[in-house]
């Protein structure tokens, strides 16, 4: 063995023996709970603020401000003030995400992680094996099974052999007057999440009694496409006797819905077209978003902003202290602030003892009703979402309710 | 009929922006050697200065989008030619590639960060988020007409179409009818004979980049409404207008124009028809890349110098000679320290961080084999990663030990890597990083989408191993058995370059023919290569997705393979442990600089693309950069000794006897004319090989000195050095009187001195016409020379590069009779001609002559030249051997310089 590999061998054994002896006391855990004191709870947050595709959620971390920032003002939870560091950007990046978690854990020693809000989740292993109670937007797998990580409404990601939720072809049945005879075509990405995506609502739209017209995962993923006539003539033709359905449900993100409505409408589409990600009155701003989008059912899983609830008026309230004014309202700051609440709510029933057990104690028999999201519920949350939804419509320049805020029993999804 | 027309004509959008910016692309290309591809942040940061000008502060639209246009972006252009991409050009294509990647990540990061000050400045600006809808110079909303039924057209596009129209007419008009669009033509053909020619190619390539980034910016705020603000959305963009490029062969602007047209119209027709592709998840999603690749492969010529030739020759070992303990005592005492960090000083975020720091730096020491030995750009280094992860993840999930996983893994990921190779059996240099990268995407949009092989959004679950007492659970154990597994690695690549296989890779890469012609195996070296490279990332991917316990397709991107290749490339690719050094900086810095110096997410960003700045000056990376430079500090002061002593062998000036004119000693004595070029005590030579060994010449205005010498005496050299190509190391060039020994070759050719190089000194590629007119802007000059060479008038417009090599002659000196140069330097200007044609040659050069001009001429044969010389002199072994007038040149003292026999003492 040449010189250099045999100091290495050597000093590989060495160091690994050294290693065997300390691994063992590597996981002690703390006498006291990691991030509660007598008087205060650390919570810290993740979420994806810069990105190079320049989406941002950075909103989730206001509204999750102004849910503590309330609590603090009522007093606390049981005693103790909510310490809420801010939210940790992880830019969309899994090692960003994952070095957040361990930063949020090992540096500040929080005692949960909420909210969470990112496209990747790339921290959850380490926050369920380091038992951070972590509360987050469901969209991810992440939510859906590990013991400390929940989703402010309920888990988002259908799993085979579990249930599918309802709201959206119930509610667009309400809006049609029925699905019976109703046709619909399915668009999404073409990816492995578009294609999902389309067996997932092809199965719950045809349980709610819709013909399925079109359900295609085929428009480019990464590049949008400049030109949507292809897609919008096949569209068009698929419906009974080579005519229109009657409603276009869209799977995308805003970009991609805009250049498909525009299309839509341009080609002299009357039906109804449906999506579930433009709830973002920050879209009315700008005169060629509001164009595209009129006339369009958003799908959305709180309570909107519209209605006038006790706590739809409280969460205003709340946004608009913490920001210092009036700012428009956006489905992140709705995220951080549910997140945010569920965790105080999970915590308030945990009691004066709080410790990790205690709280996973108090989330393993949790349940209320009527809050932005509807009637919660652990630990169904960590399998469906709490099922519960909304439909609004975008009619010169403004949300209107069209089908009011309501909870549907789900399907299984086989 | 109504669907194909539509679809033609709505993809005639898209396919206006790609023809844009494949059109810059091409420009910068050809005018600088440089592939620019940060060209699509160039488009991004005009999109989003839009925004912000006309959104944010309220300018009005279109005197914003033409300030944006014909102003920022040109200068953009240009500050970062002056900075960046002159320097670039004489550096290797490695580093070329990486210094644009690293820009391509750092320009939007400066673009957002520069928003961010704004606002905390107080200005109106608007965030830098993606938003859609954004009004562009139109309408917004845009207003649509369907003027065919069925076929639908809205301001936007119509603004899009008209704009790229005029835009190409006004590149068409600026190339082919302007003074400057000739030069640049020229420029394009042969930078070098440009420079000769008087003719800074700096300029032109000034000119291209700023051109070129204006093209860029039109592109990014006509697109502004289609891509909103996203710098990913742009930079695929350009990876897709990228294939346009390719189509026109990284020269051609129209072909490329034309390409980036079509492309978008295939674009649409796929979409529109395609149906059969339904079942084959991320198809559509991925023509453009798999067009780009077709036509990479297709398309590009193999080239004799494409990139992995000497192009990019193996940086000289600066250690070399040094013993073991000098080579890696630093390093292992600082395995040592950080081995036993772990264990001691490091609180637990920061052992997590370091784990995370090694584990990448497992990842990026497979950029050592690709890129550091074989000088070969892969892209694809991502790819391999994830493919590894996800296949150990599979099996693991099948109940797999960790190293059986880790081992199938590695072996798929290598697999991956022989396939990613076959591409560049046949490509190098830049067309090799696009097709990987082309393959890259690919992979990310096609096979990771195989629902049984990534498992959703899940992905698959990868524990820590565990073997016995030792539980990689802990940060710190996975620390120590990543260093230890560094130092392995490092040790067995560190081998692997010393062994016959690394020689006979760094043979293929100075040299495949000669390579190929010493029996090594071109095809299978470079295979060999890649599929270690590859299995090195999946080993480093599958231990990474191990410290993370979990892969998911989506974790390593195309793009994010990007970002290494500019972060590992910067700290040096010449030696592994600089790539765990690379790892360790890429985990550790954003986290100091959080706790340290800004919140900000975008100064890291900035730093690690601006890296590539640094290349520029130091392309072996910032690892080498202060021992190389000390080294070659060192060097050059060895060298500075030895030319210093005293010259090894005597010069002329014994043999020089009544020879005053060629003598040395000072020009302008009372009564004398001063030589029109004179060199004293010249030494030059290429790198660490030295060709001349002082030598002295001097040639006076209306005289002939003909430079006679053998095959290999260094009389090409002495060309060289007498046209400005080369500065000489030691010794004085005077031309008229005065010292200039530190020209350029451009600074050379305006004092009036004209090197009519070896071989053809015409622009292959222009007419003959341009060919004139480059030297000869008046047109009765031109009509002179067409009245005197009845042959060239009457083929005006054929290009040069198709006359017969005696024409081409004619047509390279004739112009020098209209605008007689002070002096001609023709270095075998008889070489292969026709006798008759020889005669014609000679017979001009003489007419030169008694216009006044002082020509050096040099031959290998003598019987053509001496019947025109004034004056000879010998060349022998990088000396001059004798000089003399004509009259004494006889028979014995020729072959005695040819057998260089008098100059041994």
């Amino acid at each position: 063995m040449p010189r250099p590999l045999r100091v290495i061998a050597a000093a590989f054994a060495l160091l690994l023996v050294t290693a065997c002896n300390s691994a063992s006391s590597g996981g002690s855990t703390p006498s006291s709970v990691r991030g509660v004191t007598a008087d205060a709870i650390k919570v810290g947050g993740i979420v994806s603020m810069t990105t190079a595709s320049g989406y941002s959620k950075k909103d989730t971390d206001l509204g999750a401000r102004a849910r503590y920032d309330r609590a603090n003002a009522e007093g606390g939870v049981n005693g103790r003030k909510i310490q809420y560091l801010g939210a940790e950007d992880d830019g969309q990046d899994p090692a960003r995400n994952l070095a957040a978690a361990r930063k949020l854990v090992q540096q500040d020693e929080v005692f949960a992680v909420s909210p969470m809000s990112s496209v990747t989740f790339a921290g959850a292993d380490f926050l369920d094996g380091q038992k951070v109670p972590t509360v987050g937007w469901g969209t991810l797998p992440s939510f859906c099974g590990p013991a400390h990580i929940y989703g402010f409404n309920g888990c988002l990601v259908p799993t085979p052999g579990g249930t599918l939720n309802q709201t959206w072809p119930e509610s667009l049945a309400a809006v049609l007057g029925g699905a019976r005879g109703k046709s619909v075509a399915l668009i999404a990405g073409d990816n492995d999440a578009g294609k999902f995506g389309i067996r997932t609502f092809t199965r719950g739209f045809k349980a709610a009694g819709f013909q399925v017209a079109y359900a295609k995962a085929v428009v480019p993923a990464t590049s949008m496409p400049s030109d949507w006539s292809a897609y919008t003539k096949e569209i068009l033709r698929s419906g009974p006797g080579g005519g229109a359905p009657d409603a276009v449900v869209s799977v995308m993100q805003t970009p991609y819905n805009i250049g498909l409505f525009t299309a839509l409408k341009r080609s002299g589409y009357k039906g109804l077209i449906t999506d579930p990600t433009d709830y973002d009155p920050g879209l009315l701003a700008k005169d060629a978003t509001k164009q595209a989008l009129d006339g369009v059912h958003v799908l959305l899983q709180f309570q909107p902003f519209e209605s006038d609830s006790p706590a739809m008026r409280q969460f205003k309230d709340d946004i608009k202290k913490a920001a210092g004014k009036d700012v428009p309202l956006n489905m992140h700051m709705m995220t951080g602030y549910m997140s945010a609440d569920l965790f105080l709510s999970i915590a308030r029933k945990a009691g004066k003892d709080l410790t990790v057990e205690s709280f996973q104690n108090a989330a393993a028999g949790f349940s209320d009703s009527g809050t932005l999201v509807g009637d919660r519920a652990e630990p169904k949350g960590k399998k469906e979402s709490f099922g519960c939804g909304a439909l609004v419509r975008l009619k010169n320049g403004r949300y209107e309710v069209a089908v009011p805020f309501k909870c549907y029993p789900p399907i299984p999804f086989g | 009929m109504g669907d194909l027309l539509g679809f033609v004509l709505s993809g005639l959008v898209s396919g206006a922006l790609y023809a844009l910016l494949a059109t810059g692309l091409v420009l910068s290309y050809s005018a600088s050697g440089v592939f620019n591809f940060a060209h699509g942040s160039t488009a991004y940061l005009c999109a989003l200065a839009y925004y912000e000008l006309h959104s944010g502060f309220g300018w009005p639209a279109v005197p914003t989008a033409l300030l944006l246009v014909c102003v920022v972006a040109p200068g953009l252009g240009g500050v970062l030619d002056r900075l960046m991409f002159r320097k670039l050009a004489g550096v290797g294509q490695t580093a070329q590639i990486v210094a644009t990647i690293g820009l391509l990540v750092a320009l939007p990061a400066a673009g957002r960060w520069t928003v961010e000050l704004l606002e905390r400045a107080g200005a109106p600006v608007l965030p830098a988020e993606n938003q859609f809808g954004l009004p562009g110079v139109g309408p917004s909303p845009a207003v649509s007409w369907q003027p065919i039924d069925g076929v639908g057209v809205d301001s936007d596009q119509l603004i899009t179409w008209i704009t790229t129209a005029v835009a190409a007419a006004g590149l068409w008009a600026l190339m082919r009818h302007t003074h400057l669009g000739l030069r640049l033509r020229a420029a394009v053909d042969d930078r070098t004979l440009t420079e000769l020619r008087g003719i800074s190619a700096d300029r032109l390539s000034s000119m291209a980049w700023m051109l070129s980034s204006g093209l860029a910016g039109l592109a990014g705020v006509l697109a502004t409404p289609l891509l909103g603000l996203s710098a990913h959305d742009y930079t695929l963009f350009l990876f897709v207008s990228a294939t346009a490029a390719v189509l026109g062969r990284f020269v051609s602007v129209p072909l490329a124009f034309a390409g980036g047209l079509g492309l978008g119209v295939l674009q649409n027709l796929v979409a529109g028809y395609a149906s059969f592709t339904d079942d084959i998840t991320g198809f559509r999603t991925a023509v453009p890349f798999l067009v780009l690749f077709a036509g990479l492969v297709v398309l590009v010529r193999r080239q004799r110098a494409a990139g992995t030739a000497a192009a990019d020759p193996p940086p000289v070992d600066y250690l070399a000679g040094k013993g073991w303990g000098r080579r890696w005592g630093g390093w292992v005492v600082a395995g040592a320290l950080l081995g036993t960090a772990f264990y001691t000083v490091t609180t637990p975020f920061w052992s997590g961080i370091l784990a995370q720091g090694l584990a990448i730096g497992l990842v990026f020491m497979s950029f050592t084999v690709v890129t550091g030995l074989g000088a070969m750009v892969s892209l694809a280094q991502a790819t391999f990663v994830t493919g590894a992860a996800l296949v150990a993840g599979l099996l693991m999930s099948h109940g797999w030990p960790f190293v059986a996983a880790a081992a199938a893994g590695t072996a798929a990921a290598a697999l991956l890597g022989a396939v990613v190779a076959l591409p560049a059996l046949r490509l190098g240099g830049r067309s090799l990083a696009l097709a990987t990268l082309a393959l890259a995407f690919l992979a990310d949009q096609v096979l990771f989408q195989l629902g049984r092989l990534r498992n959703g959004d899940t992905g698959w679950e990868i524990p820590r191993p565990v073997a016995g007492p030792v539980d990689l659970a802990d940060d710190r154990a996975m620390g120590l058995a990543l260093v230890l597994l560094s130092a392995v690695l490092v040790a067995l690549l560190t081998r692997l370059r010393g062994s016959r296989w690394g020689r006979a890779m760094l043979a293929v890469r100075s040299a495949p023919e000669a390579a190929a012609a010493s029996g090594v195996s071109v095809v299978r070296t470079k295979l060999l290569l890649f599929t270690v490279s590859a299995g090195l990332a999946g080993l480093g991917g599958v231990l990474y997705a191990s410290y993370n316990t979990r892969i998911t397709a989506t974790d390593f991107t195309a793009m994010t393979g990007l970002v290494w290749l500019a972060v590992v490339v910067a700290a040096g690719v010449r030696r592994p442990q600089f790539a765990v050094v690379a790892g360790l900086v890429f985990a550790v810095v954003p986290h100091l600089m959080t706790t340290y110096v800004t919140e900000s997410a975008h100064l890291p960003v900035i730093l690690f693309g601006l890296a590539g700045l640094a290349l520029a000056n130091d392309p072996d990376g910032y690892c080498a950069a202060l021992p190389s430079r000390r080294a070659a500090r060192r060097a050059a002061t060895r060298a500075g000794d030895r030319s210093s002593a005293p010259p090894r062998a005597r010069t002329a000036d014994a043999y020089a006897t009544g020879a005053g004119n060629t003598a040395p000693g000072t020009d302008g004595g009372p009564g004398e004319t001063p030589s029109a070029l004179r060199l004293s005590g010249v030494r030059a030579g290429y790198g660490g090989a030295p060709v001349l060994h002082g030598v002295d010449l001097a040639v006076r205005p209306g005289e002939v000195l003909v430079l006679l010498g053998p095959n290999g005496a260094g009389k090409s050299t002495l060309c060289r050095v007498a046209a400005g190509l080369l500065r000489p190391a030691d010794g004085v060039v005077r031309v008229r009187g005065e010292d200039a020994t530190r020209d350029t070759a451009v600074a050379r050719a305006r004092r009036g001195v004209r090197l009519a190089p070896e071989g053809r000194g015409v622009f292959p590629g222009l007419s003959i016409e341009a060919n004139l007119a480059l030297q000869l802007t008046e047109a009765e000059d031109r009509d002179a020379v067409y009245a005197r060479f009845p042959g060239l008038a009457a083929r005006r417009t054929v290009v040069a590069g198709s006359l017969s090599g005696g024409e081409q002659q004619l047509l390279a000196l004739a112009p020098l009779l209209q605008r007689p140069p002070a002096v001609l330097v023709a270095d075998e200007p008889s070489l292969g001609l026709a006798p008759r044609v020889v005669d014609e040659v000679f017979q001009l050069l003489t007419e030169l002559r008694d216009h006044g001009t002082a020509l050096l001429l040099v031959e290998e044969k003598a019987a053509d030249a001496l019947g025109a010389a004034d004056t000879v002199a010998y060349l022998a072994q990088g000396e001059i051997a004798w000089s003399g007038p004509r009259s004494e040149v006889d028979r014995d003292r020729l072959a005695e310089a040819y057998l260089g026999t008098g100059v041994r003492r």
